[in-house]
C-alpha cells in the first residue's frame, strides 16, 4: 500500500504522523490503491468526499482542473450554481495550469465551489466542490505555488469517472439517471437510446428485472425508491406505431468483411446480447437456437402474463434486423459440435447455454414419481405451450410448489391460472427470506396462494407412480450464527402430510447434461457451471462463456451484461489475440473496494413524493388469464415518477504515473 | 386544471396545519409536507424566486435562488436548502435575511446574469420583468461573470408567424414547459442540451413553425423573461397607419376591452372600449370596427350551419373560432376536422366584411383597405397568414397586435390611457354588436350566444331565460341539455377549455363514449380572457380571468340587444349583402376548410444515438 502524504476526506485533514504511529484512520484503511493497471502507480484521488495525494510532486491544480471538467462536461444545466458554476472554475484552473492569467483568483473559486456545495440540485453539484474545496482551505500555500511563476504546469495521466450508485449496482451499468433525466427532459426516444446502448431488451427488462438499482436507491431514505424499472418499462413501451425507433443497419459502427463471422450459441439473454453488441461491433453473427423462438429463459421461464410473448419477439427481432441470424432447432452436442464451428470459419464462439434442467429435490419417492411430478423448468415449458396453443394443459386438485425463488412463484400463478382448485407453496425458511421479488410474492398471496414458510417436504407419496401426497416437516429458526445468520432445522415429529395431485420441485437449475462434451474442451467448475474467467474466456481458447451456464441460475440482467462484457472480449480477441484493460471497471472496483459510494443518508429535508405504481388487471379477473397483470403507466406519471429522481452522482478521478491504457468503449 | 391550488390551500383547515416551526424566529404552524416557501408565503414572509409559480405547482428547484438557512431539530448545524421544495420539519429554525443567504442569493443571480443577455432596453419585458426585479431585491451591484459572445451564440427562432423564442433571456425557468406539458398538454416543448447549451426546444421537428406548438401562447404569459415573446408587428401596423394612399380599419376582440385597462393601471376588469376607440383615432386609424359585431355574424352563420348538421345527425360539431384550437386538431387530431364548423372565427369574418361590404358602402378601393386587428391571442397571427384566409392572393387581416403589442404602441405614440377621454364607434355599419357577441370572450360564451339565437330560429320566439347559468362554470369540462324545442328537442351541449381538457373530450368523442350535439372549445384556460396574448401578470398565472371576466358577463347584462340576430346592423348586412345565413355569397366569404397537418416524427436509433449527450455512449 502506498504511503499517503496528504489529503482531506469527509472533512477530516489526514494527519501522516498518527497513521505512523498506527492510529486507524479512514485513509489507512484504503484498499486497492497501489496501482491502477500493471506498474502503474495511483499518484492521488479525487473524490465526492475528499481527496488524497500518495505521491508529494502532484499538481493539485492540474487534478482538479481535469475533475472539473468532468463535472462541466456531466453538468445537466438544470439548476444556475452547477452549471455556470463548474465552468467558471474549470476555465479558471485551465487558464492556472498553462501559466496565464485566471479571471479568477483562488478566493473566488471557493466562494463560486462554495455555492456550488449548498446550493446545487442534485448530487452532482453538491459534491463536485468538495475536494476543490478541501485543498483550497487546507493547501492554499500548495497551489498558490504551483502557479507562482506562471509557467505550464507538466500535463499528467489519469482518469475520471462519473457514477451514481444505482449505476453501479447495475450489472450493465445503465446509466440510469441520464435515462430518467430524458424523461423529465420530454425526451423518452433518448431515454430509450441510453438503454440501448447496453442491450436490445429494454421492454422485456422494464419486465421482469430485479431492480439491483432500485435497491442502491437513495430515495429510499427519503421515502421510496425510484421506479426506475417502471420507467424503463414507459419508454420502451413507446416502441410501436410509427414513431417507433428503427433499427438500422447504420447503427453499426464499421462492418466487417464477410470472414468475421461469431458463433453465438443459445439465444437467450446473454446470447441476444453478446449477439446484438457483435453485430454492432460489424461482424457477422450466427445464432444456434436448439428450440424453435428466440429468448432462452424469459421465452420458456417467464410466463405470458409477466411477459407477453411479442414483446421479447419484438425485441429478439432486433437481431434480424441488425443483420443477424438465427438458427432454429441447432442444438450443440446433437447437432453441431464446437470443434465444427471453427472448421466452418467461425472466429469465436460464445457460449450463452443456460440452466435448463431442473435440479431435484433428493427425497424419498422422487425417483418413482412419473405422474404429477415436474420440476419448475419443465412445468414453465408445459405452460408455455398452453399459451403458445401447442398444448393444452389443464389442472385441477392440490397443487405443491417447492421453493421461494421467482421460478417457484411463476408456477404458483401459472397453476392458478391453469384452474388448480387449491395451489400450495412450500418453503423452507420465512416469508421474508424468499429470494423471489418481493411483488411477486404479494401478487401470489393476492391471488389466494396458500404459504407453507418454515416447511420442508420429506417425503413424496405414489401410488403406482402416479402423485398423491406428499410429507412436510415443520422447521425452526436456530439461534443466529456468529455473522448473524439463522439457519433451519426440522422440528423431530412434525411431521404431516399435505393431498397433492401435481407437485413441482422448483429449487434450481443446473446445466444441462450433454450439451457440452470432454472433447470439446471446455472446462466445468465444481457446481457443473461452464468455468470462465473475469473476462468471460473458457478454457478453450477463442470461446466464451456468459449468463446463467457460468453463473448458475440468475437474472436476465446479469445475463444480458455478461453478453456485452463476451462481445467487447471477443471482439479484441478476434482484433488483438489478447483482452485489454478496461478502465472504467477498474475504477468500479476501486470505488466498490472500498465503498465509496455507501449508503451516505440524505441530509436535508426532501418533500414525500411515493412513487407510482403500474396498474394490475384486478386479482379476480386475472386468475383466470394468462393476459399481462401489469400495464404501463402514462405519461403524467412517468412525468411525475422521473422527478422524483435525486440524481446522486459522484466524480471520482485518479492522477496515475503513466497513461492509462486505453481499452475497448 | 386551469384554476389555481391557492383556493384550495386557503380552504384547508387551520387545526390540520400540524407542524411549528420558526421564520426569522416568528413561530409559525405548518401542514405537513408543505414546503417552507408555501409556509413563509401564508405567514406573509417574503423570498425571493424566479422559477417557482405556485398556481401552476410549479418547483422545479432550477434557480437556486430562493436559499434559506435551516436549523433542524436537535442539530446544530447549519445547512443552506431552497425554500421552494424542501418540506418542513417539526421544530425546524428557518432564517431567510441572514447575511450569508443574501450573499447566496446575490450570487445566484450574478451567475444566472452571466449568460443572459442584458441588453434590456431593447427587451420587450423591459420594466416588466422578474429577472430585473429580482435583480433589485438581492441589490445586485456586480456582473463578473458575463460572457457576451457566449449569450449571443444562442438560438433565436423566428420561424412562426406568432411566438418568438429567444433563448439568449431564457433562464431555463421551465415555466413554459411545465404549462405546455402539464396543463395544456400539447407537451410541445422539450429540454435539449446540457450544461450551458441547457435550453427549451421543441419536442419534435427544429424550430416552432414545424412543430407541434400551437401558438396558444400560455408559455409567453408563463416566461418570466422576455424569452418568450409575440412577433411583434408594431412597425408594420404604424407603416399601415401613417400611410395615407391606405385606409387603416381596426377591430378589436370581445376580451380586449376588459383586459387592456390594466397596464395603464387601472383596476382589473375595467371596461376600456371606449378608451380603446378614442386611441385609435388618435393614432390615426381611419376606422374602428368591433369584432364583437363579427361575433354576431359568426353566431348566425354557426347556428343554421349546426341546425343543418343536427338534420343530417352528423354530431357533434365543434366550434371553430379559437385558432390555437384549429392548430391543435389539424396538428394533433386530423381525424376530428370533419367535425369542425367551417364558418370562419369572428376576426377572419370582420376582415372578409371589411373588405367586400365595407368598399361598397364607404366608397373606398377594396386594394387600398388594411386590416388590423387587436386580439388577446398568440394564434390569431398564425390565423392571419393561413392560405385558406387569403383573398385575391392578399391575406384578409393584414396585421395581428395582441393587447401587449397594442399597449407598447400606444406607449410609443406617447398615449396613457387612463388620460383618454372614451368615445363611441362611429362606423353604423360594423360595430354594433349584441351581448350575445360581447361574451364570445369568454368560455361557455360562444355555446351560451349561439343557442340564444338558434332556440330563436328554432322556435319563432325568443328564449326567456336568456343566461344559461349552466353554461358558465369554470369548470375544465361543462356538459348541459338545452330544450331546443321543435323537431329538434333537446341537444347536448359541452363547453370545454385548456387544452388539456380539451384532449381528452376528443380522445372520447373519437373513441364514439359522447353523445354531445354541439361542443364549445376554448385553447387557453378560461378562454380569451386570460389568451396567451394578453398582458402578463408577473409571479402568477390566471389570476385575473374572473374579473374580466364578470365585466364581459356585465356587459351583456346592460346590452340593449342579447341576442345576434336582433343586432340591427347584422340585419342589414343580411339584407344589403349576404342574404341569408349559409346562402352562396355567405359560404363563399365566410366559411373555410382544414388540413391534415400531422407531424410523425419517424426516428432511427441511430438518429437518437447521435442526439445523446454525455455519459454510457457506447456506439
Amino acid at each position: 500500500m502506498s504511503k499517503i502524504a496528504f489529503g482531506v476526506w469527509d472533512g477530516v485533514v489526514h494527519d501522516p504522523q498518527a497513521e505512523a504511529e498506527g492510529a486507524e484512520t479512514r485513509l489507512s484503511a484504503l484498499t486497492n490503491f497501489d496501482e491502477f493497471d500493471e506498474g502503474n502507480g495511483i499518484r492521488a484521488f479525487f473524490g465526492d468526499r475528499g481527496f488524497f495525494v500518495f505521491d508529494e510532486n502532484v499538481s493539485l491544480v492540474d487534478a482538479l482542473y481535469h475533475y472539473m471538467n468532468k463535472a462541466a462536461e456531466q453538468s445537466c444545466g438544470a439548476c444556475t450554481p452547477c452549471r455556470m458554476g463548474t465552468v467558471l472554475v474549470r476555465d479558471a484552473l485551465d487558464k492556472m495550469r498553462r501559466g496565464l492569467d485566471s479571471p479568477l483568483d483562488f478566493d473566488d473559486i471557493e466562494m463560486l465551489g462554495e455555492q456550488m456545495r449548498q446550493t446545487s440540485l442534485c448530487g452532482l453539484g453538491q459534491t463536485c466542490a468538495v475536494a476543490l474545496l478541501d485543498v483550497i482551505r487546507n493547501y492554499r500555500d500548495k497551489v498558490e505555488t504551483e502557479i507562482a511563476h506562471h509557467r505550464p504546469i507538466r500535463a499528467q495521466h489519469g482518469m475520471a469517472y462519473m457514477t451514481a450508485p444505482c449505476i453501479e449496482a447495475c450489472p450493465s451499468k445503465i446509466n440510469v439517471p441520464r435515462y430518467i433525466d430524458y424523461i423529465r427532459d420530454g425526451r423518452p426516444e433518448r431515454s430509450l437510446g441510453v438503454l440501448l446502448q447496453k442491450y436490445p431488451m429494454a421492454a422485456t427488462c422494464g419486465r421482469v428485472c430485479v431492480r439491483y438499482c432500485e435497491m442502491a436507491c437513495r430515495r429510499k431514505f427519503v421515502d421510496e425508491a425510484v421506479g426506475i424499472k417502471t420507467l424503463k418499462r414507459f419508454v420502451a413501451d413507446k416502441q410501436k406505431g410509427p414513431q417507433a425507433l428503427k433499427f438500422t443497419r447504420d447503427m453499426i459502427r464499421k462492418p466487417l468483411d464477410d470472414s468475421m463471422k461469431i458463433a453465438v450459441i443459445g439465444a437467450g439473454p446473454a446470447g441476444v446480447s453478446c449477439a446484438y453488441h457483435l453485430l454492432l461491433h460489424g461482424y457477422q453473427v450466427d445464432v444456434f437456437e436448439k428450440s424453435d423462438q428466440a429468448g432462452g429463459m424469459a421465452q420458456i421461464g417467464i410466463p405470458s402474463y409477466r411477459l407477453p410473448k411479442d414483446t421479447l419477439a419484438m425485441e429478439t427481432d432486433i437481431i434480424v434486423e441488425l443483420g443477424g441470424r438465427f438458427l432454429f432447432g441447432q442444438q450443440l452436442g446433437r447437432d453441431f459440435s464446437i470443434d465444427e464451428l471453427f472448421t466452418r470459419g467461425y472466429k469465436a464462439v460464445f457460449l450463452g447455454l443456460g440452466c435448463q434442467e431442473g435440479t431435484a429435490l433428493g427425497i424419498e419417492g422422487e425417483s418413482v414419481a412419473r405422474d404429477g411430478y415436474f420440476s419448475g423448468i419443465e412445468f414453465l415449458l408445459k405452460v408455455h405451450d398452453h399459451v403458445d396453443g401447442i398444448e393444452r394443459l389443464d389442472m385441477k386438485g392440490e397443487v405443491v410448489v417447492v421453493g421461494g425463488g421467482n421460478v417457484a412463484m411463476d408456477c404458483l400463478r401459472s397453476a392458478v391460472r391453469l384452474g388448480a382448485d387449491n395451489v400450495h407453496v412450500i418453503y423452507r425458511r420465512t416469508r421474508e427470506d424468499m429470494p423471489a421479488d418481493e411483488e411477486e410474492i404479494v401478487a401470489a398471496g393476492a391471488e389466494d396462494i396458500h404459504f407453507h414458510t418454515l416447511t420442508n417436504p420429506t417425503r413424496l407419496i405414489t401410488e403406482n407412480g402416479k402423485v398423491t401426497g406428499v410429507e412436510l416437516v415443520r422447521m425452526e429458526q436456530t439461534e443466529p450464527d456468529e455473522s448473524g445468520r439463522r439457519s433451519v432445522r426440522p422440528i423431530p415429529g412434525s411431521e404431516f402430510t399435505l393431498p397433492c395431485d401435481t407437485f413441482i420441485a422448483a429449487i434450481g437449475q443446473q446445466v444441462e447434461d450433454g450439451t457440452l462434451v470432454e472433447g470439446d474442451g471446455i472446462a466445468f467448475d465444481k457446481w457443473r457451471c461452464v468455468s470462465a474467467d473475469k473476462g468471460l474466456a473458457t478454457s478453450r481458447p477463442g470461446v466464451f462463456a456468459g449468463g446463467d451456464c457460468v453463473t448458475g441460475p440468475s437474472t436476465l440482467i446479469y445475463a444480458m451484461a455478461a453478453g456485452l462484457k463476451a462481445a467487447r472480449n471477443i471482439d479484441d480477441w478476434v482484433q488483438l489475440g489478447t483482452q485489454r484493460f478496461f478502465k472504467r471497471s477498474r475504477m468500479r472496483d476501486l470505488i466498490s473496494d472500498n465503498r465509496f459510494l455507501a449508503s451516505d443518508v440524505v441530509e436535508a429535508p426532501v418533500r414525500n413524493a411515493y412513487r407510482v405504481h403500474n396498474p394490475e388487471l384486478d386479482p379476480e379477473l386475472r386468475k383466470h388469464m394468462f393476459g399481462e397483470v401489469e400495464q404501463t403507466i402514462c405519461e403524467k406519471e412517468a412525468y411525475a415518477e422521473a422527478q422524483r429522481c435525486m440524481r446522486c452522482y459522484r466524480i471520482y478521478s485518479v492522477v496515475t504515473q503513466h497513461a492509462i491504457p486505453e481499452g475497448a468503449s | 386544471m386551469c384554476t389555481t391550488d391557492l383556493a384550495q390551500l386557503a380552504a384547508r383547515d387551520p387545526e390540520a396545519a400540524t407542524i411549528s416551526l420558526t421564520i426569522n424566529k416568528t413561530a409559525c404552524r405548518a401542514f405537513p409536507n408543505e414546503t417552507i416557501l408555501s409556509c413563509a408565503r401564508r405567514h406573509d414572509i417574503y423570498i425571493p424566486t424566479l422559477c417557482e409559480m405556485d398556481d401552476i405547482d410549479h418547483t422545479p428547484g432550477a434557480c437556486r435562488i430562493c436559499m434559506v438557512d435551516i436549523v433542524q431539530a436537535g442539530r446544530d448545524k447549519h445547512q443552506i436548502a431552497s425554500a421552494c421544495d424542501t418540506p418542513v420539519r417539526e421544530g425546524m429554525n428557518v432564517a431567510t435575511r441572514t447575511r450569508e443567504v443574501r450573499d447566496i442569493q446575490k450570487l445566484q443571480v450574478e451567475l444566472l446574469m452571466a449568460d443572459h443577455l442584458q441588453d434590456c432596453a431593447t427587451c420587450v419585458r423591459h420594466g416588466d420583468c422578474e429577472l430585473q426585479d429580482l435583480a433589485q431585491f438581492v441589490g445586485l451591484t456586480e456582473n463578473r461573470f458575463f460572457d457576451r459572445e457566449r449569450t449571443l451564440a444562442r438560438e433565436v427562432d423566428t420561424s412562426s408567424p406568432a411566438l418568438i423564442r429567444d433563448m439568449q433571456r431564457c433562464v431555463r425557468c421551465q415555466r413554459c414547459v411545465a404549462v405546455c406539458r402539464h396543463h395544456q398538454q400539447v407537451d410541445a416543448l422539450a429540454m435539449e442540451g446540457t450544461g450551458l447549451d441547457r435550453l427549451v426546444t421543441l419536442r419534435h421537428g427544429t424550430d416552432q413553425l414545424n412543430s407541434t406548438c400551437v401558438t396558444c401562447g400560455q408559455c409567453v404569459l408563463v416566461c418570466p423573461t422576455g424569452a418568450l415573446g409575440e412577433r411583434d408587428e408594431c412597425e408594420r401596423a404604424l407603416d399601415f397607419i401613417c400611410d395615407p394612399e391606405i385606409t387603416t380599419v381596426v377591430q378589436f376582440a370581445p376580451a380586449v376591452r376588459v383586459a387592456f385597462g390594466e397596464e395603464f393601471g387601472m383596476p382589473a376588469g375595467t371596461n376600456v372600449q371606449g378608451h380603446i376607440i378614442t386611441a385609435c383615432k388618435k393614432i390615426g386609424v381611419d376606422i374602428v370596427l368591433d369584432t364583437n359585431f363579427a361575433a354576431d355574424v359568426v353566431i348566425m352563420e354557426e347556428g343554421t350551419e349546426l341546425l343543418t348538421r343536427l338534420k343530417d345527425r352528423s354530431r357533434p360539431t365543434f366550434t371553430s373560432c379559437c385558432p390555437a384550437w384549429i392548430n391543435f386538431a389539424e396538428i394533433h387530431y386530423p381525424e376530428i376536422l370533419p367535425l369542425l364548423s367551417s364558418t370562419k372565427s369572428p376576426q377572419q369574418v370582420l376582415s372578409t366584411i371589411a373588405k367586400t361590404y365595407l368598399p361598397e358602402i364607404h366608397g373606398v378601393k377594396p386594394e387600398n383597405i388594411r386590416v388590423i386587428s387587436i386580439m388577446p391571442c398568440t394564434a390569431k397571427k398564425d390565423e392571419a397568414v393561413r392560405p385558406q384566409l387569403t383573398m385575391d392572393g392578399a391575406p384578409e387581416t393584414d396585421v395581428v397586435l395582441t393587447t401587449r403589442e397594442f399597449a407598447r404602441l400606444l406607449r410609443r405614440e406617447g398615449i396613457d390611457l387612463k388620460d383618454l377621454e372614451p368615445s363611441a364607434f362611429d362606423d353604423p355599419y360594423m360595430s354594433e354588436f349584441s351581448g350575445a357577441g360581447a361574451i364570445f370572450g369568454t368560455t361557455g360564451g360562444v355555446m351560451e350566444a349561439a343557442v340564444r339565437t338558434i332556440y330563436s330560429v328554432v322556435n319563432s320566439k325568443e328564449l326567456d331565460q336568456i343566461e344559461l347559468e349552466q353554461l358558465r362554470g369554470f369548470e375544465g369540462v361543462r356538459a348541459a341539455t338545452v330544450d331546443l324545442g321543435g323537431p329538434f328537442g333537446e341537444v347536448k351541449v359541452a363547453m370545454v377549455h385548456g387544452l388539456g381538457d380539451t384532449r381528452a373530450l376528443v380522445e372520447k368523442v373519437l373513441a364514439g363514449e359522447t353523445d354531445f350535439d354541439f361542443i364549445e372549445v376554448m385553447a387557453c384556460p378560461g378562454g380569451c380572457v386570460d389568451g396567451g396574448g394578453s398582458l402578463r401578470s408577473k409571479k402568477a398565472y390566471l389570476p385575473l380571468a374572473i374579473a374580466r371576466r364578470d365585466t364581459i358577463y356585465n356587459v351583456d347584462r346592460k346590452a340593449n340587444v342579447r341576442q345576434s340576430h336582433n343586432n340591427q346592423q347584422v340585419k342589414t348586412l343580411y339584407r344589403d349583402f349576404l342574404e341569408a345565413p349559409n346562402s352562396e355569397t355567405a359560404h363563399t366569404l365566410l366559411h373555410t376548410h382544414y388540413t391534415d397537418r400531422r407531424r410523425e416524427m419517424q426516428q432511427t436509433v441511430k438518429d437518437v444515438w447521435d442526439d445523446i449527450t454525455m455519459s454510457s455512449v457506447v456506439y
